[in-house]
């Protein structure tokens, strides 16, 4: 894997040793500790939000090498294992460090939205991603513009999907967003503008319209 | 892999429903911990009292989902179930369909003509119970699941295959009793214990030993095999292979049938059984 696989996978920010054991995950699964390889990236998508925007690509081609190999899911059982462990105490986390906390949510949405199950989502991750998004939309949370860009960025990303899966939860994950946009405290008017658009684009059907593009998209500089 | 595996750290959802009288005498309650001798009406929703993020009562019902999960907490299993139910679904509509295209291309023939007095395709009752089928694809797994039968599928290709000679994996969408189906699997996976990785100063081991599956009374050779096989699965992840025997010893020395023995000697040669 040269520097195409580098980009792809994003793993720039790893030291060479981890680099190394990721590059045989991937081409020779069942030779390296699988279960530490889970961890490894786990850890660094709490620190590293690059990594977190992207990491699921990776954690995908090695579940299919391992399935491949030795028709084995120990990689993807660890990680889940650990995305659960982490969400248990995603409070805790969050009010250690607001940035892994960030991380963490980008990460889960990658997951789901990359690992899937016989061309089904993870059914398993439905209700708690939608925890971590109902959090986010928390006052507490809405007050901070990172955690507002976080929630629109995930719903972009995965709302469509997350909205098949379970509607009843969006319906009041979004109720939560217009009383957050309307009545909300201490919302700045970037969050005001986040919030504004997302509400638009799910009320297009989770599709980016002519005039909001115009709207929201076209002022902005290259 | 258990069906009910418990989460050492999280609290299970109760349902609203009364406890049953016989929870009372159990050992463990519903979160899998040990229940203390003196709380008689424990049941399981007094027992773990929701925090207030877990009000719901069931996480892995979805209005739009196929349907109730199992209350399995640990993500990784969850998952590996859902992929085998997705996986059980797929196969049994292939396997309808396989049904299907052969009464069909039967029908196509015997208009044309067929002098055989076929029975007519009388549409047999499948298998179709989730939970059955999911526990027989477990089952068959952990057979797949070894050297041995990585051995046995590259050596024999199934065009190559001689029925009453080479195992062949239950068929789990028939209906079987219980004990029939677990004594198929057990002979099923003793059989393929011929296609061990040969033993360490094993003896070349090039006779044929002719054995017709179907009558060998394997009982105690069968449950041997299958427990120490699913602990080597259980305890081992990595684990693929199931113990060999120890073999040629007994068998020179005492110079009688020992069916165990006989068993584990690979098929090479069929062409020399009578």
């Amino acid at each position: 894997m040269g520097e195409t696989g580098k980009e792809e996978y994003k793993i720039q920010s790893f030291d060479s040793e981890t680099q190394k054991l990721l590059k045989t995950a991937l081409k020779d699964p069942s030779n390296v500790d699988l279960e530490k390889v889970a961890n490894i990236i786990v850890d660094q998508s709490l620190k590293d939000s690059v990594f977190s925007k992207e990491a699921g690509r990776i954690c995908y081609t090695i579940i299919q090498a391992e399935s491949k190999q030795v028709g084995q899911s120990i990689f993807r059982r660890s990680l889940l294992n650990r995305l659960q462990q982490e969400y248990k105490e995603r409070e805790e986390l969050r009010t250690r460090s607001l940035q892994a906390w960030i991380c963490y949510v980008t990460f889960i949405c990658n997951i789901f939205d990359y690992l899937r199950v016989n061309n089904m989502p993870m059914m398993a991750l439905v209700n708690p991603v939608y925890d971590c998004l109902f959090r986010l939309a928390q006052p507490d949370s809405l007050q901070k513009e990172e955690e507002v860009d976080c929630l629109v960025l995930q719903l972009h990303r995965i709302g469509e999907q997350l909205e098949k899966m379970n509607s009843q939860r969006m319906d009041e994950l979004f109720s939560l967003l217009r009383d957050g946009f309307l009545l909300q405290e201490g919302l700045s008017s970037l969050s005001q503008l986040l919030l504004l658009e997302i509400i638009e684009f799910r009320a297009a059907d989770w599709k980016m319209t002519d005039a909001a593009q115009k709207y929201y998209y076209s002022e902005v500089t290259d | 892999m258990s069906f009910r595996q418990r989460s050492p750290h999280g609290s299970t959802r109760s349902s609203p429903q009364h406890p049953p009288r016989w929870a009372q005498a159990r050992k463990r309650g519903a979160d899998g911990k040990r229940r203390r001798q003196d709380e008689p009406e424990s049941s399981a929703f007094e027992e773990n009292k929701p925090g207030p993020e877990d009000s719901r009562l069931d996480s892995f019902t979805t209005p739009e989902g196929p349907g109730p999960r199992s209350r399995c907490l640990d993500w990784g299993t969850a998952v590996e179930e859902d992929e085998m139910r997705t996986n059980v679904h797929k196969e049994i509509a292939r396997h309808r369909r396989k049904l299907l295209i052969n009464e069909f291309s039967r029908e196509r023939k015997s208009s044309s003509g067929s002098s055989d007095s076929k029975e007519s395709t009388v549409t047999v009752e499948l298998e179709t119970d989730e939970v059955v089928l999911m526990r027989r694809q477990k089952q068959i797994n952990y057979g797949k699941n070894t050297i041995a039968y990585d051995r046995y599928i590259k050596e024999v290709p199934r065009c190559h295959r001689i029925p009453g000679v080479h195992p062949r994996t239950p068929n789990k969408f028939k209906k079987y009793s219980r004990r029939s189906w677990d004594q198929q699997i057990k002979l099923w996976k003793v059989a393929l214990h011929s296609w061990d990785p040969p033993t360490e100063g094993g003896c070349d081991l090039q006779e044929i030993c002719p054995v017709d599956l179907g009558e060998m009374e394997t009982e105690s050779v069968g449950s041997n095999s299958t427990e120490s096989q699913t602990s080597c699965q259980d305890n081992d992840d990595t684990c693929s292979g199931t113990p060999t025997k120890v073999r040629h010893v007994d068998y020179q020395a005492e110079g009688e049938f020992d069916l165990e023995v006989c068993l584990s000697e690979p098929l090479k040669e069929f062409d020399t059984v009578s």
